[in-house]
């Protein structure tokens, strides 16, 4: 099993975070090999940013994501730059509110409203944590009890509860689209 | 003599009762078992009649008439064919088995064939054997005593009523034109005026809708203190609508023997599951449905099929109870309660029994009645109670759900039993504006404020129900709506029978639908 799974977005929208507690229960609680590098620089100050994952059960030898198995986007920029990083097969998650794309991409695309799903739990920048939920629903890349803990180790202390929530409504929306797209599948054969 | 077969015979006065004047001259044989009541006309005996024989305890019921062109009164026959219909139809959901109760015309010389026609109805019943019916006591009429009254009154805090008469400005019925008032109710109460008609008549006369209770500045909890006065001096069904038939239906259930058939309708495509830890509960839909037939043509069991439908969606295949029984909330409320235990127990019980860990239902008032009623009564039932709505609301918060387009404009009836339970008047708003219709505006009077649909329990129905149920359709129409969406069979069934009126029909006439149909008819997934 190897995963490269590539975050983009905006600077302050916690992507590096994402990265860094998907790694962690990659490595911590599923006990596989992790690289973990991000984006440095004038990104971080509010352009384009990105965290780069490697997950393995064998030893990395580069660290650096080539092709992408799973690309995350939520923000405009990091789409149009990190786009053509994708794998022909690979998964496409975009933030729907945050990315207009509208092209047909071969495999699978998921347009999830985590913006806006984090608004209505009352704070915006929790999007990041609704993503890594989905992500974990519709990629075998990390293990959901992995990702629980290290969610809650990683969070600021006193808001693990509503950071719990927030991963939880992101898991069952992609439990739902899974759902969904497999009626879909089964109601046109 | 206990063991010995009970048969009632209903014997028309006309030409059967002289076929058997003939039998009683010439000495023949009658089967003993039979018990002879003569009557003025085979048309007379409602369904409500014929069903109260069986609940007190009758094997068998024979209604005898004349032929239908030989009917003195003209139409006899005929309406004693759709009443023997539609009560076999209800006897056939008990399990009691439509074969118990028998019908036939004679002609007054035909008494060999009325003689052979008993003894093979005698012998057919001792065949089905003795009914599993257990006759129910019956509440005797009992004078309300000052003990009681006042240990009632306390209870509910009758006595902080301030005399304000927000209650009875706010109340439908006194609004609908009725002499009706809560407040007086509530000084006849305190000044121990117990035997006055405000108490005896008008307690019955109450929707319990808690209207008043919303608006009281000093919290008296009317409904309940209502609740306690009808139980603690039972009228003997003088204010039952449908003489009692339902109350009888009721009562008939306690009965633990009964091999009730309440599913036996439900289509193929449905899927179920006996070993799920969540139970659908239906209601008594289909009971209504099959009672009202011949009149209203009303259809309340679309709601529980699409409920299961709406279940089937999201991919829970609850079980259901084959011998489901009524929960029992219209005995409670209308001053049966020792009855309302014991049908209460024996559904927990039953529910208990099947490992059941959540009880799902679509009706407000089975909801209520087993979320507040049963544990006020000491009844624990040991699993969670949810509303359709609640289930369908969580299920569709996780997202990939959406509705197809419904080209209708829509209002909405709130059901007094939901919008005053834990459900509220927002979680059905909250579905309602899921669905992608082409307009939901709300009446008038809406949410927490509603309008009854001007009868609860069965009991003190009369012409200012019919006066509030106009009012509440004109107010529906004045919207500018096509279809009005409501959340209760009750709702359905008071306000279609409004709309009967041949002279208002083209004002107040309106589509009806159940919130939960509609869901479960536009959902799809997406995404």
């Amino acid at each position: 099993m190897r995963k490269e799974i590539l975050i983009t977005g905006l600077g302050g929208q916690g992507i590096v975070l994402a990265g860094q507690v998907l790694g962690m229960a990659a490595c911590l609680a599923d006990h596989l090999e992790t690289s973990f590098t991000q984006s440095y620089g004038p990104e971080a100050r509010g352009g384009a940013c990105s965290a780069q994952l490697i997950i393995s059960d064998k030893p990395i030898h580069y660290p650096y994501v080539r092709e992408a198995d799973i690309l995350v986007c939520m923000s405009q920029g990091g789409y149009e730059k990190y786009r053509p990083m994708l794998k022909d097969e690979g998964t496409l998650i975009i933030d729907q509110d945050m990315v207009r794309s509208g092209e047909a991409v071969p495999g699978d695309v998921f347009s999830v409203p985590a913006t806006r799903m984090a608004e209505e739990l009352g704070r915006k920048m929790m999007a990041n944590i609704v993503m890594l939920g989905f992500v974990t629903s519709v990629t075998s890349a990390v293990s959901l009890e992995g990702m629980l803990s290290s969610v809650a180790d990683s969070v600021p202390k006193g808001t693990e509860k509503t950071n719990i929530a927030a991963f939880n409504k992101g898991y069952d929306l992609g439990q739902a689209m899974l759902k969904a797209r497999m009626k879909k599948a089964a109601a046109r054969h | 003599m206990n063991d010995e077969l009970k048969i009632v015979l209903f014997l028309c006065n006309w030409s059967p009762h002289a076929a058997y004047q003939t039998l009683q001259d010439t000495l023949a044989p009658l089967p003993v078992e039979i018990r002879m009541i003569r009557i003025p006309c085979s048309g007379r005996i409602t369904k409500s009649l014929l069903f109260k024989a069986f609940e007190t305890g009758a094997d068998g019921v024979v209604l005898l008439g004349c032929e239908a062109g030989a009917c003195r009164y003209g139409i006899g026959t005929r309406v004693a064919q759709r009443n023997i219909g539609d009560t076999r139809g209800i006897l056939d959901l008990l399990g009691l088995g439509e074969e118990r109760l028998g019908f036939a015309s004679f002609n007054p010389d035909q008494h060999l064939e009325l003689l052979a026609y008993l003894t093979a109805f005698r012998n057919k019943i001792e065949e089905l054997g003795k009914t599993p019916v257990v006759p129910a006591s019956r509440a005797k009429e009992v004078a309300l005593s000052a003990g009681s009254a006042a240990s009632i009154s306390a209870a509910h805090n009758v006595y902080v009523c301030q005399d304000c008469g927000k209650c009875s400005s706010a109340c439908p019925v006194a609004l609908s034109g009725k002499e009706f008032s809560p407040r007086a109710i509530a000084n006849a109460v305190a000044t121990g005026d117990l035997d006055s008609p405000v108490i005896r008549e008008d307690i019955w006369s109450c929707l319990t809708c808690g209207l008043c209770y919303d608006r009281c500045p000093s919290a008296v909890s009317f409904p309940e203190f209502i609740k306690d006065m009808r139980c603690a001096t039972p009228a003997n069904g003088k204010f039952n609508a449908h003489e009692g038939f339902f109350h009888s239906l009721m009562r008939a259930m306690t009965s633990p023997g009964l091999p009730v058939e309440h599913w036996k309708w439900l289509p193929s495509d449905i899927q179920t599951d006996t070993n799920s830890k969540i139970l659908f509960f239906g209601g008594c839909a289909p009971y209504f449905d099959t009672f009202f037939k011949n009149h209203l043509g009303i259809s309340t069991s679309d709601i529980l099929v699409d409920a299961l439908r709406l279940m089937n969606f999201f991919d829970i295949r609850p079980a259901i109870l084959q011998n489901e029984r009524c929960c029992g909330h219209d005995l409670l409320w209308s001053g049966d309660r020792e009855n309302f235990i014991k049908l209460a127990r024996l559904n927990v019980e039953l529910i208990s029994a099947m490992g059941t860990q959540e009880l799902v239902t679509a009706c407000p008032e089975c909801y209520r009645a087993f979320s507040r009623d049963y544990p006020e009564n000491g009844i624990k039932t040991g699993f969670k109670v949810t509303h359709i709505f609640e289930l369908a609301e969580a299920e569709i918060g996780k997202g990939a759900v959406g509705f197809t387009k419904l080209n209708r404009k829509i209002t909405y009836q709130d059901p007094c039993r939901l919008s005053r339970t834990q459900a509220g008047c927002e979680l059905p708003r909250g579905l309602l504006k899921r669905l992608k219709v082409a307009d939901f505006t709300e009446m008038r009077d809406r949410g927490a404020s509603s309008l009854c649909c001007g009868n609860c329990a069965w009991t003190g129905c009369d012409s200012y129900s019919k006066a509030m149920q106009v009012n509440r359709l004109r107010q529906a129409r004045e919207t500018g709506a096509n279809l009005l969406v409501t959340a209760c069979p009750k709702c359905q069934i008071h306000l279609r029978c409004a709309m009967e009126d041949p002279f208002l029909e083209n004002e107040i006439r309106m589509e009806m639908i159940d919130l939960t149909s509609i869901l479960a008819k536009t959902i799809q997934w997406e995404g």
